[in-house]
């Protein structure tokens, strides 16, 4: 079964197209790669398959039932780390992350024992800041904590890696792949393309209006191997990325 | 100097301006009608000190009446700009202006003058001229010493209010500062009436607190006007040394800005109050309403406002509890006991998720009916003003002159509940309707929403205004003996919110992008 199954999406914001007729599938246990340039629809895929906005047509299968923004069922099995992070500013770490277990249904005693161990393991124990008050990086990780405490099967991270320091970076991706060694699915955007080539068994890349242009297995990169495409060779995903998504130059004489 | 540069700064200024109506839909012809009404409005007010000026000249009393009107004018600006917001918002931050190739002069220049070309300035600026113009045309001052004066007072207002802003932002920072500022705002409402009376008996009393007033600006720029000689230009001298005492006052306090409370690793606290009273509403709706208490509790002024509220209403039920009869304290209370149940949370009740800001989205990643939240929100509001029931009936009971009649705190309970629940009925639908970006740690500024200010300011209107119509058209129905007939209104009050509730609950779900993008600030 399929953790993923996106059968033609069409997302519209108004007149303006944000998605256009997008199918994909992300097999269980993978760590999947959704890249695409700015503003090529990847947070609104996200938004449509976590239930935040609705699908103009076209249908969403998670975990193979249809997502819809009512199933709780569902949501109860998913993690998302929005790009906004969507924290609540005044409050503090551990205060948000029980929330966050609370509101997933985990018992009390669990939401301490989770909350505390992710605090410590994150490096988050500074209990004098509210969320307003940490850095970037750290609010990063926070949101990356409240994605996980509920243990999900299918986690969707927007942009998981950029601000975090590499010390952070090498945690999430350790925890990542014991993750999908567990037999669960890892949904990721993001603009490190580095770090996708290593972590991520699988990419799609979109291109402006939400539009598929490509999807293939990437496992071959990280041993230093090459993936073809369009009737070339890539050994690396920048060069792939950028044929699909289309490499722009300026000659700009002043600068 | 770097005028050119800051010349475009003051351009871009208006250019945000323009560009946050011409985001919103069909927003640019009401800018539009806005501006016009603006320059109207301007002309009126010009007109108004021309009146002004004719009405002092006429009466002999030119130079008392133009430091009446100045002095006025002059308070309300500080008042209001620290109070409502006004013109404040308007400046660029310092950080914002670091990016361009401006030193710290240059910087705090731009900053200023972006903030005094504010149009609620020229508000003042237009009614000031307009009574210097019309002493001039009525034949008493010079022009170009009146011209100069309001220019030199219009400076030293606003410098006065950046400074009054700036000592209040060092207040709020520092422990007990809330409580504090909240007794001067009493203070400075409460002083006037209780003062004013007995000053009228006394003369020499008032001419004895006038004096140090002539080393003030309005009397300064009032001098001026009239007096084109020695003593128009000690007036301009006056003011003179105030900008310069405010100005150099300012940049000391933008120099040593309020220092943040930095706690020590506060006790990690499992188990609050906040999740007990939450609790109350059921397992399901427990961790967010426990949520929401703690946010709205965490609110610096909401705190205020809470606190504020009962010392601010008793002091509302004093002022218009006269000729109403023989229970008049107690009619005006009829009304003001509802708005208790409201002021210190209509910010939020207004506005649930106007302060959020992009964790709006997280409610609908649970697994619960996202309506839920708006419910709990709506309960968090309810919990928390319906505290202020208990206070304000212990508190009639203890304070009230009249001889205790059990009737009064009924009726009162019964005109507290339906506020409550009217109120933050009304204050769900302006959520859905009218929601607005806010900003969750701004102590001062008005920053609702044209609804969420008619639900507001037309509450406060109510409360003040339907008992008193009540006690003209209907008297017997304020009178204790008509307390069988409040019976029924908490019922009503509550059937409405319930009905409210159920409603707005598939609404807020189908309007949740547009309301995603209200809060983020993309619309």
């Amino acid at each position: 079964m399929d953790a993923i199954r996106i059968t033609n999406l069409v997302k519209k914001y108004g007149t303006k197209l944000a998605v256009e007729k997008l199918s994909l599938t992300v097999p269980k246990g993978t760590m999947f790669g959704f890249l695409g340039p700015n503003g090529s629809g990847k947070s609104t895929t996200i938004g449509c398959m976590t239930g935040l906005l609705d699908v103009t047509s076209g249908e969403i299968e998670i975990l193979g039932q249809r997502m819809t923004p009512d199933n709780a069922d569902i949501k109860r099995r998913i993690g998302v780390m929005p790009e906004t992070l969507g924290l609540f500013e005044p409050l503090y770490a551990h205060e948000f992350l029980a929330f966050v277990a609370r509101m997933f249904g985990l018992d009390e005693a669990t939401t301490r024992a989770r909350v505390t161990e992710l605090l410590a393991a994150l490096e988050l124990t500074d209990s004098s800041k509210t969320l307003s008050e940490y850095s970037t990086g750290m609010r990063k990780r926070v949101a990356f904590a409240a994605s996980v405490i509920h243990a999900p099967d299918v986690l969707f991270l927007d942009e998981p890696f950029e601000s975090i320091d590499p010390a952070g970076v090498s945690l999430m991706k350790q925890w990542l792949r014991r993750f999908t060694e567990q037999g669960r699915t890892v949904f990721i955007t993001s603009h490190v393309l580095e770090t996708v080539e290593r972590v991520c068994q699988e990419v799609a890349i979109v291109t402006q209006p939400g539009k598929l242009v490509w999807q293939g297995d990437i496992r071959a990169l990280a041993h230093d191997g090459t993936v073809e495409c369009n009737g070339r060779t890539f050994d690396a995903l920048e060069p792939l990325f950028l044929h699909l998504t289309g490499e722009r130059s300026a000659d700009l004489k002043w600068l | 100097m770097n005028p050119v540069l800051i010349g475009h700064l003051v351009r871009l200024r208006y250019r945000l301006l323009w560009a946050k109506t011409r985001s919103r839909n069909g927003r640019i012809a009401l800018f539009l009608a806005g501006y016009l009404l603006l320059v109207l409005l301007i002309s009126l007010l010009a007109s108004g000190g021309f009146g002004a000026a004719l009405i002092a000249v006429r009466s002999g009393k030119a130079e008392r009446v133009a430091q009446a009107l100045l002095g006025a004018l002059f308070l309300e600006g500080v008042l209001a700009a620290n109070i409502l917001g006004f013109g404040m918002s308007a400046v660029f931050a310092d950080s914002e202006l670091r990016r361009y190739p401006l030193n710290a002069q240059d910087r705090r220049f731009a900053r200023h003058l972006t903030g005094i070309l504010d149009p609620f300035w020229f508000l003042f600026l237009a009614l000031e001229l307009g009574l210097a113009i019309g002493l001039y045309g009525m034949g008493q001052g010079s022009f170009w010493f009146g011209f100069l004066g309001v220019l030199l007072l219009f400076v030293s207002n606003y410098l006065l209010a950046r400074v009054v802003g700036q000592f209040i932002d060092q207040l709020m920072q520092r422990k007990g500062g809330a409580p504090i500022l909240l007794l001067g705002i009493m203070l400075l409402g409460i002083l006037p009436s209780v003062v004013g009376p007995s000053l009228g008996k006394k003369p020499e009393l008032v001419a004895a607190l006038m004096r140090p007033l002539r080393y003030t600006p309005p009397f300064g720029a009032a001098a001026a006007m009239i007096h084109p000689d020695a003593a128009g230009v000690y007036g301009l001298g006056i003011i003179a040394i105030w900008i310069l005492g405010l100005g150099g006052l300012l940049v000391w306090l933008e120099k040593h800005p309020p220092r943040a409370h930095v706690a020590a690793n506060v006790k990690v606290e499992w188990e609050s109050a906040f999740e007990r009273v939450g609790a109350w509403y059921g397992p399901r709706m427990a961790p967010l309403v426990a949520h929401w208490l703690r946010f709205y509790a965490r609110n610096p002024r909401m705190r205020t406002l809470f606190l504020m509220a009962f010392p601010l209403l008793c002091f509302l039920t004093y002022q218009s509890g006269r000729k109403m009869g023989p229970h008049s304290l107690f009619i005006a209370a009829l009304g003001t006991v509802p708005m208790g149940t409201f002021l210190g949370t209509s910010r939020f009740s207004v506005n649930q998720f106007g302060y959020v800001g992009g964790a709006f989205r997280r409610f609908f990643l649970f697994p619960v009916d996202a309506a839920a939240t708006l419910r709990a929100a709506s309960y968090a509001a309810l919990t928390y003003g319906a505290c202020a029931i208990p206070v304000a009936l212990l508190a009639w009971v203890v304070l009230s002159p009249y001889p205790f009649d059990a009737r009064m705190p009924v009726m009162l309970l019964c005109t507290g509940l339906t506020g409550l629940f009217v109120l933050n009925a009304l204050g769900l639908w302006v959520t859905l309707y009218n929601p607005r970006k806010g900003n969750y740690n701004s102590n001062f500024g008005n920053d609702l929403s044209l609804g969420g200010n008619l639900v507001l300011i037309g509450g406060m209107m109510a409360a003040m205004l339907l008992p008193r119509l009540l006690y003209k058209f209907l008297p017997w129905v304020v009178e204790p003996r008509a307390w069988w007939t409040y019976l029924a209104l908490p019922p009503l009050a509550i059937a409405f919110y319930a009905m409210s509730l159920r409603m707005a609950g598939p609404i807020f779900v189908s309007r949740r992008e547009y309301l995603l993008a209200v809060v983020e600030g993309r619309l």
